[in-house]
């Protein structure tokens, strides 16, 4: 029997406000423990939550590039549960009226068409705190997420393996972090999903029961999870079993799932209207004011890589992973270079930096224009591509300009007879590597060349010293 | 140089010991000093008070008798002493709600409604007793014990604000912060002869306010009489950054009000004659003075305390989930977490309480939430479209306070049903978010004293208490002291 995967996804994005969703708190991890805490995010008596409409508009954002359907009224309830690390002894979230209804993912499949994942509903919720278990066997309550703003978004179930679950995570965050809903750092918890898995025989079967995967938070984990949990399942059944509809925990080292709870065991949340906060009233208006502070969305600015400026699309990715990469791009291209020189060097250069420093483009500390400058220099030939991205490194370990570093260090030099000089140096220094070259092993080349930059001060010509090496070792 | 000091009559209000300070008879320091001794006496037989603020207090209100002298007066009620109820924050002192699990409890702000008023010049002199968490008809659930009724004091002074009545209904001078959920101000308003207003939910700030039924819950004030109490509001109403369900545009017409209608289901089985009478002849007494009184039935009444129990201990549950010995409140230490839990909740709570968090756990959980929590939301919408419906032909509507007089302490304790009887015609004004004003009206041959209140539409505060205060030009019963409490 070909048995088909169905999988739901629930995703737990953490919007990316300044304060948090009913406080004044800053939306800030990092801290000491419980040093970002308020009378309100910790439930002191007689402390009211107050609804942070900066979240409701990226809330709205959300939705808007999600093709959600917004609500006119919607409201809190409180979801009521015993929990250390919620002081309320509930989370307000929505459940009976969400903000947002309907909508899809944009995603593409393994075979690269592409297809939508339907969304049920977005709403709105905070986050609850961190209980750290110690080895000792004690454990410690951490307040400071308590009350962040949280977006949980529902899909639909849709027939797909694990690559393509992942895929529509992929897809998701990418979209949330492009209009700053989101920054969807899962390893940072600020991106989590629950998946439901299930098996059918066919693809026009009923669906089959389900079961729930919780906090998955990695790509790899909700593929491999979806993979190792659908197979379980077909295992089961075709052995005559059946499916129990129970939550289960994924074990990432030994890639197993196992039972955490049934669905008879699961919390009764006693949900009721959070008499605290007054319905939430959303108009058109808020809609477009929001719908025109967006940015060009992904598919616009890919169109205008590849067919305006004639990027490879694979060029295009990276670039395009970020908005804040996009707009870094753009101010290469604005600062006078072309586009080839631009990808290449910010993907190159950029890119590998933050990627050395675990850094987000909007932390880079070097301005497009320092870096079009240095690129400039080295199309202009005034200096080597290997010394423009030693200067760019400099800039970046120094903290400096790399005007300043590119205006010390001289331009590149190309008159013979200095060439000579350093040449003849480096040649009577180091008679054996000259005798092995001539004798056929070209090997010490790149040593010899080395040399030569090195008695420049790295301001040779590159491509005219190793000419002028290779032609006096032969005359030699 | 010290002269002998003289003062305002014991039962004069606010605005009479005002004029007696304008005109320099005594200072807001004597005034205050001399409430003190009252508090620390009396205040303490009855039961009444738990705290006072006497170094505070003095010094504040020396700070006001300056800017008297200075022509800086911040407000009409600089230098009046005035109490919070314990479920209501205070930077000074403690607010523990009355209960076990909040003993020591320290706020270190100042609820919004205290905050104004000490913006205002006002003097907090201390804090008061009333039922655990509010939850209470008697003023017997409190942790701090029993409050006497200072009219008989074998018998209970009603609740939950019991301490702040008793106070009241003894002495003047100052008035008092209660809360009301479901008769919690009115209720002992009218045992202990006082006034007391349960402003329109969303007037007055809950900021601050430890919550029992959040979508009940008010802030009120009671005094000696009803333009003690509108002072009051004026200085606390309005909107509020920290509570964003408190209204933005208040209601400020003072239109008098001209229709009363008798709501026939106050004056059914059930009720004292006596108080039936009381409020009969009250009515009587209004329609001498030109008011047009008719009669009007409200059926939905009959529902209203059931959907009331329901709606009020739903929310209580929830409120009251955030004492778990983990943060707020005390905690028994235990091997593992649920037994923690457990431990800490039994012996921080007590009986009432703990019954009020089962029952609206039960209410809200799966399977029986639609027939009574949604069930009742239902029939509140029914009560809320027939109050308002019956508030668009009349200006206001009249029935008794409570069904019966002030009985002994401890007669109805362990009764719950009996106990919950006692808010059959206050809930109403809850359910409907609409203000109510209890009154004094008179004493049964007990000289126990019978309160009637008046409901308005939704934002009709201030004419609730206008009409408060020409009835009391007609009449005299908010004048009475209790005999033996006078100085
Ligand atoms: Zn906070």
């Amino acid at each position: 029997m070909s048995w088909q995967t169905v999988v739901g996804l629930e995703i737990h994005a953490q919007m990316a406000t300044r304060s948090k969703m009913f406080c004044s708190c800053r939306r800030e991890t990092g801290l000491d423990p419980n040093h970002n805490i308020c009378p309100v995010c910790t439930g002191w008596p007689g402390a009211l939550p107050v609804i942070n409409e900066a979240a409701v508009r990226c809330a709205i954002r959300a939705a808007i590039c999600l093709d959600c359907t917004i609500q006119r009224e919607s409201r809190f309830d409180r979801k009521n549960y015993f929990y250390p690390d919620l002081p309320k002894g509930y989370q307000i979230s929505q459940f009976y009226r969400p903000y947002a209804l309907g909508g899809a993912i944009s995603f593409e499949r393994e075979d690269a068409t592409a297809d939508r994942l339907p969304l049920v509903r977005i709403h709105m919720e905070e986050d609850a705190g961190k209980s750290i278990h110690a080895s000792d066997g004690t454990s410690r309550i951490d307040l400071n997420r308590c009350s962040s703003p949280l977006l949980e978004i529902v899909t639909e179930p849709l027939g797909m393996s694990g690559i393509e679950a992942a895929s529509c995570v992929r897809s998701l965050r990418h979209l949330l972090r492009w209009v700053g809903v989101s920054d969807g750092d899962m390893e940072k918890g600020n991106l989590r999903c629950d998946v439901n898995v299930s098996v059918r025989p066919d693809a026009s079967a009923e669906l089959g029961t389900r079961t729930e995967l919780k906090n998955l938070n990695s790509f790899v984990s909700i593929q491999r999870s979806v993979e190792v949990e659908s197979k379980r399942q077909i295992e089961v059944l075709e052995k005559g079993g059946t499916i129990r509809q129970e939550t289960r925990l994924w074990d990432q080292d030994l890639e197993v799932t196992e039972e955490m709870r049934s669905k008879e065991d699961s919390p009764d949340y006693r949900y009721f209207p959070e008499p605290d906060l007054p319905v939430i009233v959303i108009e058109q208006q808020d809609i477009d004011r929001e719908r025109q502070s967006l940015p060009e969305l992904p598919a616009e600015r890919y169109r205008e890589l590849v067919d305006d400026l004639g990027l490879d699309p694979k060029e295009a990715l990276p670039i395009l992973a970020r908005r804040e990469n996009c707009e870094f791009f753009a101010a290469l291209l604005e600062a006078g270079l072309s586009a080839t020189s631009a990808s290449n060097w910010f993907r190159g250069e950029v890119l590998r930096h933050l990627n050395d420093r675990s850094e987000r483009i909007d932390q880079y500390p070097l301005a497009a224009e320092a870096i079009a400058v240095v690129v400039k220099a080295v199309e202009e030939d005034r200096i080597s591509v290997g010394k423009g991205r030693e200067i760019l490194q400099q800039a970046l370990d120094e903290q400096r300009d790399p005007n300043e570093i590119l205006s010390e260090s001289g331009e590149q030099i190309s008159d013979e007879s200095a060439l000579v000089g350093w040449i003849t140096t480096v040649l009577s220094e180091n008679p054996e590597a000259v005798n092995k070259i001539k004798s056929g092993d070209s090997k010490p080349m790149g040593f010899l060349m080395g040399q030569v930059m090195k008695a420049s001060s790295g301001q040779a010509h590159p491509r005219l010293a190793q000419d002028l090496l290779q032609k006096m070792i032969e005359q030699d | 140089m010290s002269s002998p000091q003289q003062f305002p009559p014991r039962e004069a209000t606010v605005q009479e010991a005002l004029q007696w300070i304008s005109e320099g008879r005594c200072s807001s320091h004597d005034l205050v000093s001399r409430y003190l001794d009252f508090l620390e006496t009396e205040g303490k037989e009855l039961g009444a008070i738990v705290e006072t603020f006497e170094a505070e207090a003095l010094a504040a209100a020396k700070l006001s008798d300056k800017r008297r002298e200075q022509g800086e007066l911040l407000g009409p009620l600089d230098g009046i002493p005035f109490t919070a109820k314990m479920n209501i924050t205070t930077a000074v002192g403690t607010t523990d709600a009355s209960s076990a699990m909040l003993v020591g409890f320290e706020a270190g702000e100042d609820a919004t409604v205290v905050r104004r008023l000490l913006g205002g010049g006002a003097v907090l002199v201390g804090k008061t007793s009333c039922d655990e968490f509010a939850m209470g008809a008697t003023n017997e659930t409190s942790c701090h014990g029993v409050v006497a009724n200072p009219w008989d004091r074998s018998r209970v002074p009603g609740g939950s604000s019991g301490g702040a009545a008793a106070l009241a209904g003894s002495h003047g001078w100052a008035f008092h912060l209660g809360s009301d959920t479901g008769g919690s101000i009115r209720l002992p308003a009218a045992f202990c002869s006082a006034t007391g207003l349960k402003p329109t939910w969303g007037r007055v700030s809950r900021s601050g306010l430890i919550a029992f039924g959040s979508s009940l819950d008010q802030i009120g004030p009671i005094a000696r009489d009803a333009s003690d109490c509108a002072l009051v509001l004026d200085c606390i109403e309005g909107a509020d950054p920290l509570d964003s369900t408190s209204l933005h545009q208040l209601d400020e017409s003072r239109d008098p009000i001209e229709k009363v209608a008798l709501v026939s289901e106050g004056f059914g089985s059930g009720i004292d004659d006596s108080i039936r009478e009381a409020v009969r002849a009250a009515a009587q007494e209004m329609e001498q003075h030109g008011v047009e009184v008719t009669e009007v039935s409200l059926p939905q009444l009959h529902a209203a305390n059931a959907c009331y129990q329901v709606i009020a201990t739903a929310e209580a549950s929830s409120n009251l989930a955030r004492y778990d010995g983990i943060h707020v409140g005390s905690r028994v230490a235990a091997d593992d977490l649920q037994l923690l839990y457990e431990k800490s909740r039994r012996a921080g709570f007590g009986v009432e309480v703990r019954r009020r968090i089962l029952l609206g756990t039960f209410v809200l959980s799966a399977g029986y939430r639609d027939s009574y929590y949604s069930r009742a939301q239902a029939v509140r919408d029914l009560i809320r479209e027939g109050v308002d419906h019956a508030l668009e032909q009349v200006d206001a509507l009249l029935l008794p306070v409570s069904p019966f007089a002030p009985f002994p302490i401890g007669e109805r304790i362990d009764d719950p049903i009996a106990l919950y009887a006692c808010d059959i015609l206050t809930v109403t004004a809850n359910l409907a978010g609409v203000p109510a004003l209890a009154l004094p009206c008179g004493f049964d041959e007990a000289g126990l004293p019978i309160g009637m209140q008046l409901m308005g539409a939704r934002g009709s505060d201030h004419r609730l208490l206008q009409f408060g205060q020409q009835w009391q030009q007609w009449t005299a019963h908010h004048r009475e002291l209790p005999v033996g409490g006078a100085s």
